[in-house]
């Protein structure tokens, strides 16, 4: 028998298998700031486990906990039972969506991305003082949040590209819309396809992408598969970065917050250590490193739509950079640089950054 | 619920620690048993002034309250039964106190048992009782139901930790037990009353618990038997041999051939794995220790002994264990987990005896434990949904209880009695105990308004 919701049809089998041991509230970043068992993974599958069995419908008064996840995939990591949530979760919201049950932040970004280049609905791009869809090498792609929140940090890391005399070329990027995938809706064709001309017009063999998500989105997402077919590689700047010497040092304390996008979804933990432990021999790891990473609240469009829980997030994340003592925190995502940024209190005074420009700025003089 | 009672709630707790919004309500429905019900609020106290302010509205308006920690419990002892008020304990999570030099330490109910070994690491102490669910379930949980653990055999349970407590009682007074020393014999021993008693007598909020100085060295080995009587018997042995070890876990053919199924650890399809650990405070005394065990292990028929020179190696010897509870859940839709316990030299006849009783109603069990001291976990598992087989399920928990208890056993060395040994209350305790227990819940309880409906108490 065909189940009412396309949840229950493809993932009914592991919601039935959550065995209600609770073992995800240790790793669940939702639950460790709020402290509401309805929002961890374990709350969410009973509530899901309820609509399987009749006892409630999917509607609005569900968008509280079924909106409110990061997609940071420390539960499936962590889950006995092997229960994906992550991907239930995603399912669930496509559910929500159809039947008009959604949260208005998610629906809000939807729309924008209809008659918008990005998510913060900014017209006029940041030019980065450069020539763009020029022919080169590389297409840098930078994202939205490198490229309408954190430019400086992105100016920045395009310079170390320049003292690398990397051959790239900027284009008039659009949004790659992975994230839409998150919020219960679909990759947006139009821009897709955008992305996918201008890179191709550039000529370029690689495309280095400034976000994690980004480079998911280009490497696993149907919308996108056309670049690897014309043999254009997609690579994460730490991938790019790994193995180049750069002949500078610090002395300060470092740390290394992995970035969900990069670490428990790609597997890329190792290649930004190996750069991180170059620069800077006194190197700290968080209490909570690689797959166990605590993610920094920003994902699943959690920062969007419950900004302070978010933020309460990052505030955990920061604990653990104090407890170690570090002067500087490293990434390299700008989603995360952003959140934990905001996230910083006055008396906390290490610095935050992605890798790269911590390099161009040590290279500078400036750091 | 009455709205003045919900009115009044709000304003004890305020509006970010107060509940009624369907999603809370389901999740405080369930634990990690098979028992459900839903509340009709949660709150989350932040101070026992706050749990005494609603245990005194609920005893007046004569609403049920169910205390809550990390919900992980195997027997419903966290599921409202009777509706009314989730007391959810999990924002009183401060260690109060960390007091080496006098071996203990001061902890609301909502730390996580984790948490306060992460504080302890960096003094060299640990707080030994370490329940499997440790990296979630809170302290306040473990003293409620008494928590054991895979260090038992050695260290113990919870109960022999615990040096006082705090209790806010149903009519909101707040009760002090114990004292903040090594030995205390002043006055009857309250503090024992409350551990173990499920919710049932009081709230707890604030605990003082002994620590131990940690053992840095370990030695792990693991062993493989074709007969289950052997395995039990090498346990009992060890037992007597005049050593202790800290840890002997134990598998059933049928776990091996779960983790067989569910992993790539390829192990031999025999009766029976025990793996074996000792400590000790150099590393010549746990390898004396484990000779012993190894020694003994052989005499009863052990092959393919594993010892593990190096933490990696001692670590890859936990993977069939620490993998376990993954692989069970996927077998069957559903399982339950007993925790029957005998006397340590009854081990071959309780463990022979389940199998015959999965044989008998034609019912899966995995039976695993912590067989040094004689706590079994027989893992009966099933579909759920054809009514027959459901029936032959509690036929064979019936039975195990009933094996147990024969065997100078008890109903439960763990977990609790909760909602799903409560109707076997009495075949282990006699009426005169029965009374004596209901006279105590009469009087800290008299309205029965704490976590009612558990532990068999009520006529």
């Amino acid at each position: 028998m065909e189940a009412k919701y396309n949840f229950a049809d493809r993932f009914g089998d592991q919601v039935l298998r959550c065995s209600k041991c609770g073992l995800c509230q240790a790793v669940c970043p939702v639950f460790g700031a709020m402290l509401r068992p309805s929002y961890s993974a374990r709350g969410k599958m009973l509530i899901l486990k309820e609509v399987m069995d009749g006892t409630i419908e999917l509607s609005d008064e569900l968008i509280e906990t079924l909106f409110q996840c990061t997609i940071c995939k420390s539960c499936f990591e962590n889950c006995p039972s092997g229960v994906d949530v992550p991907e239930i979760i995603r399912q669930t919201r496509r559910d929500m969506v159809q039947i008009g049950s959604c949260h208005p932040a998610f629906e809000g970004m939807n729309e924008v991305l209809k008659n918008h280049t990005n998510i913060y609905a900014e017209d006029e791009p940041e030019d980065f003082e450069r020539e763009r869809n020029k022919k080169a090498k590389y297409v840098y792609f930078i994202g939205c949040v490198g490229s309408y929140r954190e430019d400086e940090a992105t100016m920045s890391t395009l310079d170390l590209l320049d003292r690398l005399k990397v051959d790239y070329t900027l284009i008039d990027e659009v949004c790659c819309s992975g994230v839409l995938e998150d919020l219960g809706y679909q990759i947006n064709e139009r821009l897709a396809r955008k992305n996918i001309d201008l890179i191709l017009a550039t000529g370029a063999k690689a495309v280095i992408t400034g976000c994690p998500y980004c480079s998911r989105t280009f490497n696993s997402k149907p919308q996108y598969a056309e670049l690897n077919d014309k043999g254009i590689k997609i690579i994460h700047v730490t991938q790019f970065l790994k193995g180049m010497d750069f002949g500078v040092k610090t002395d300060k304390l470092v740390t290394y917050h992995d970035p969900c996008d990069l670490g428990r979804h790609c597997g890329i933990y190792e290649e930004p250590r190996e750069i991180v432990r170059k620069i800077a021999p006194r190197f700290a790891e968080l209490r909570h490193n690689r797959v166990d990473a605590l993610c920094c609240g920003a994902g699943g469009g959690v920062r969007g739509a419950y900004p302070k829980n978010s933020i309460a997030m990052a505030r955990r994340r920061l604990q653990e950079v104090e407890e170690v003592g570090a002067d500087v925190v490293l990434t390299e995502c700008n989603s995360c640089v952003h959140n934990l940024s905001n996230a910083k209190l006055r008396k906390q005074k290490f610095r935050i950054y992605n890798i790269s420009q911590f390099i161009n700025e040590l290279m500078e003089g400036t750091e | 619920m009455d709205e003045t009672v919900k009115k009044a709630l709000l304003d004890i707790v305020r509006e970010e620690n107060f509940s009624d919004s369907l999603i809370d309500l389901i999740s405080d429905s369930y634990d990690a048993s098979e028992h459900k019900h839903r509340p009709d609020v949660a709150v989350w106290p932040q101070n026992t002034e706050q749990v005494s302010a609603i245990l005194k509205l609920a005893n007046e308006y004569k609403v049920p309250v169910t205390p809550r920690g990390a919900g992980t419990s195997l027997s419903g002892t966290t599921v409202p039964v009777q509706g009314g008020i989730v007391l959810d304990m999990l924002r009183m999570d401060k260690i109060l106190e960390i007091r080496v030099e006098d071996r203990l330490v001061v902890v609301e109910p909502g730390v996580v048992y984790d948490q306060l070994e992460k504080a302890l690491d960096s003094y060299g102490f640990f707080f030994p009782p370490d329940p499997a669910s440790g990296v979630v379930s809170t302290l306040g949980g473990n003293v409620a139901v008494n928590a054991g653990g895979l260090k038992g055999v050695k260290y113990g349970t919870t109960k022999d930790y615990v040096l006082g407590l705090e209790v806010v009682l149903a009519n909101g007074s707040v009760l002090r037990t114990g004292s903040r020393c090594m030995k205390c014999v002043s006055g009857y021993d309250l503090t024992k009353l409350f551990v173990g008693s499920e919710g049932t007598l009081g709230v707890i909020t604030e605990i003082t618990l002994k620590v131990n100085p940690k053992p840095p060295a370990i030695a792990t080995c693991t062993a493989y038997f074709d007969d289950m009587a052997d395995a039990g018997s090498a346990i009992s042995e060890t037992m007597r041999s005049g050593i202790l070890p800290r840890t002997l876990e134990f598998l059933d053919d049928q776990c091996i051939v779960a983790l067989n199924q569910g992993t790539d650890l390829n192990l031999p399809e025999v009766a029976a794995m025990v793996l074996a650990e000792t400590d000790g405070f150099t590393q010549e005394g746990a390898d004396y220790e484990m000779d012993k065990v190894i020694e003994v292990f052989e005499r009863n028929n052990a092959r393919g002994i594993t010892r593990a020179y190096s933490p990696e190696e001692a670590e890859h010897l936990w993977t069939a264990r620490k993998s376990f509870g993954g692989v069970i859940t996927r077998l069957k839709n559903n399982f339950i987990v007993d925790d029957t316990t005998v006397p340590i030299s009854k081990l071959p006849e309780m463990l022979t005896g389940v199998k015959a009783i999965s044989k008998r109603y034609n019912v899966p069990i995995a039976t695993m434990g912590h067989l040094g001291d004689g706590n079994l976990h027989p893992n009966i598992l099933y579909d759920g949904i054809d009514p027959e087989e459901i029936a032959r399920v509690r036929k064979a928990t019936a039975d195990i209880f009933k094996l147990g208890l024969e065997l100078g056993g008890t109903l439960t060395g763990e977990h609790g009695i909760g909602l799903a040994k409560a109707e076997f209350m009495p075949l282990e305790h006699d009426e005169v105990a029965m009374e004596v227990m209901r006279s105590i819940k009469r009087l800290f309880d008299p309205n029965n308004i704490l976590n009612p409906g558990k532990m068999g108490l009520e006529v």
